[in-house]
């Protein structure tokens, strides 16, 4: 009886360890497939919905290198043009304010704030492989695609406690996620509307962020993508986010 | 003459041509034009008298020539402050009814990649802002303050300078130049008075007037320019720099007074002469995180280049002069320590302690202040509240109620749309002492602010 059990147990341990590799490769699959291009450069353009139905109208420009480095600049309203979000490696994000002409870190107690009052944090704006950030761990597999749970590595700080990822199956492209908060309350919900093979890669075009509890959403389109442009790190550096694209 | 301006002419136009071309993606290579309409009245509780009216347009340009080169202006056009109408001629003259400044802030013009790939170049009227601290900036010295609205401290106005930023292994290094002193400018009303020396005549000496004069530096190389530099990166988690500037203090020093009897046998008149003394400024500060509260610290170490020795000639009244030293040529710290945090709930508490407020001079003379904001927003960030703002200031330790002040200061702030801000608030003043704030108590303000930008 004692042998039957522990063969059990075992047999669980395994399909557990598997469901776990299974639930890393997707993660790092999905990562190999966000961070795929050498860099890309796009305008958004972000429409803020708040729960009378009432809208408003953000621009910016973006551009990423790699999965460690990534600028955005707004450009529209007045009262935002010019302000600026640098992430660089190691967590390390700055903020650019023009009516100040100085440039500040933005420090970990900011990350879980709104940037500039749309519906993404300064930690959703963060440009952090999900295999770095998240263990994962495989729900199911169904026609839709891969339905994972990703919780924060040890050592990661966050106001989410996790989040629930749906994976395609066939191209590795995030289709949506739900931000759960420390009571495992769903907060927040991602849904990319639009993914479209740009340049030979998968590329969102067309995103929706959801808060749930202040029922108001942001929807950022992005056009004119371009990828590997051929960015360098200087792009990505306090004298380029002082002075302009 | 002619062909020297064509010459002129010619290069400036290939410098720029030779900019223009594919604009590569991200970049805008239109001229910009932007700016707010700021409208700002205040008025006293205590008499209901208007204390401040100002309609500001601040327009802004700028232009980019292929992130080669860029070039940004920005103007204020103002109907500032109150017609001083005392008799019927000025009725003649608009200026008079409604008075009004233009003030060029900045003009300049950025070339990237000057002679080095990574060296930049600006040269013209700009805002050097160094420093880590907000609004308190003992680094900050290389752009006079400009104090005109003492609740908007830690604004400076632009100088015409030189300055040269140079990247090199993730470190920042630059050199400033400016060729020509310009002083600060003082508040105005009550915070004026307050910020003048105190005057103690004898019990039978009485005042009819005070006059000065303000002997400013010579517009020479050796006289009325000042450098500076700094160095700054990024280690162990923390932002850093260090700096250094040779200039001058913006703000005036009393180094005579003449004494003169007008009328015997105790009326006097006191005639003082004031000048700008030379002084170096090393600086040092830091920005980042301690757990998840962000932290910052500066600090300005001044080093007067001689001591000033303040001379009354008392001749007129049969005494001897008197000498007193108002600045020592020695070493004193104005420093900043402050954090900021936010709340799960989306609140912002700001804390800053600093040891010198940009007014104060010389070892002894510098009183510290313990600031507080706490502000959180509403409905989607339309409404923000401020309940918790204001200072307390301490300027003499051993005799805090006898010589203290408090501001609180706090506000509303509704936003309509996206691009205006109204924003309704109080600020009372209290304390005892000498101390500027003590003296400017009791003049407590509602003030209405208005900003729309475009």
């Amino acid at each position: 009886m004692k042998k039957i059990i522990i063969s059990t147990l075992a047999l669980l341990a395994c399909v557990a360890m598997l469901s776990g590799q299974d639930a890393s490769t997707i993660v790092e699959r999905c990562d190999s497939v966000t961070y795929a291009p050498e860099d890309q450069v796009n305008k958004i353009k972000m429409i803020l919905t708040d729960k009378k139905g009432r809208t408003q109208e953000r621009e910016a420009i973006a551009k990423q290198m790699g999965n460690d480095y990534r600028l955005f600049r707004f450009t529209a309203p007045a009262s935002q043009e010019g302000v600026a979000f640098l992430s660089l490696p190691d967590d390390v994000m700055y903020l650019y304010l023009p009516a100040y002409n100085k440039s500040r870190r933005i420090a970990s107690h900011v990350k879980n704030q709104n940037f500039a009052g749309t519906d993404l944090s300064y930690e959703d704006m963060e440009s952090v492989p999900m295999s770095e950030k998240y263990d994962a761990k495989l729900l199911e597999t169904n026609e839709e695609g891969h339905l994972l749970e990703l919780t924060y590595k040890p050592g990661r700080k966050s106001d989410y406690s996790k989040m629930v990822t749906l994976i395609d199956k066939d191209n590795y492209t995030i289709l949506q996620s739900d931000y759960y908060d420390k009571g495992g309350n769903k907060v927040k919900a991602l849904k990319n509307e639009k993914i479209e093979n740009i340049g030979g890669y998968w590329i969102i075009t067309d995103m929706l962020m959801t808060d749930l509890k202040k029922d108001h959403s942001t929807q950022m389109i992005f056009s004119e993508t371009k990828v590997d442009t051929g960015l360098t790190r200087d792009d990505f550096s306090l004298r380029i986010l002082e002075r302009g694209f | 003459m002619k062909t020297i301006k064509r010459s002129l002419a010619g290069l400036l136009a290939v410098v720029f041509f030779s900019f223009e071309g594919t604009a590569q993606f991200g970049q805008d290579n239109a001229l910009k034009f932007g700016g707010n309409l700021y409208i700002d009245h205040r008025v006293r509780t205590e008499n209901g008298e208007w204390s401040w009216n100002e309609n500001r347009l601040d327009l802004s340009l700028e232009k980019n020539f292929n992130n080669k080169a860029a070039l940004y202006g920005n103007i204020w056009l103002r109907s500032f402050g109150f017609p001083t109408l005392t008799n019927s001629d000025q009725l003649f003259n608009k200026e008079e009814i409604s008075p009004y400044d233009i003030d060029i802030r900045e003009a300049y013009i950025d070339l990237y990649g000057f002679l080095l790939k990574d060296l930049d170049l600006r040269i013209g009227r700009q805002r050097i802002a160094w420093g880590t601290g907000d609004r308190i900036n003992p680094t900050d010295n290389l752009n006079p303050d400009d104090l005109e609205d003492i609740w908007d401290f830690g604004r400076h106005l632009g100088s015409d300078a030189i300055k040269l930023d140079y990247y090199f292994s993730g470190l920042r290094l630059e050199a400033v130049y400016l060729p020509f002193f310009k002083p600060a400018v003082l508040p105005r009303g009550d915070w004026a008075e307050a910020l003048e020396p105190p005057l103690d005549l004898p019990p039978a000496i009485q005042l009819r007037k005070i006059s000065d004069s303000l002997v400013t530096p010579g517009y020479k190389i050796g006289e009325s320019s000042s450098y500076g530099a700094r160095i700054g990166g990024f280690l162990a988690g923390y932002d850093l720099s260090m700096s250094y500037v040779y200039g001058r203090d913006d703000l005036p020093l009393q180094f005579y007074n003449q004494v003169l009897l007008v009328e015997a046998p105790a009326t006097i008149d006191i005639k003082s002469r004031l000048y700008f003394p030379r002084q170096h400024v090393f600086g040092a500060d830091m920005s980042g995180a301690i757990g998840s509260i962000g932290v910052w610290g500066e600090v300005g170490v001044f080093l007067p280049e001689k001591s000033t020795v303040m001379k009354t000639d008392l001749s007129a009244l049969g005494f001897p002069d008197i000498d007193s030293v108002v600045l020592k040529k020695e070493a004193y710290a104005r420093y900043v320590v402050g954090g900021d945090y936010t709340f799960a709930d989306g609140s912002y508490l700001n804390l800053q302690f600093f040891h010198g407020f940009v007014t104060e001079r010389g070892r002894g003379n510098l009183n510290d202040y313990f600031m507080l904001s706490w502000e959180k927003d509403f409905f989607n960030r339309k409404l923000k509240i401020n309940p918790l703002a204001g200072a307390f200031i301490v300027a003499d330790w051993e005799d805090i109620p006898g010589n203290h002040a408090w501001v609180y200061n706090p506000s509303i702030s509704y936003y309509p749309n996206i691009n205006t801000e109204i924003n309704l608030g109080y600020r009372a003043i209290g304390g005892e002492g000498d101390n500027m704030f003590a003296l400017v108590k009791k003049k407590d303000e509602v003030f209405l602010s208005f900003r729309f930008d475009f």
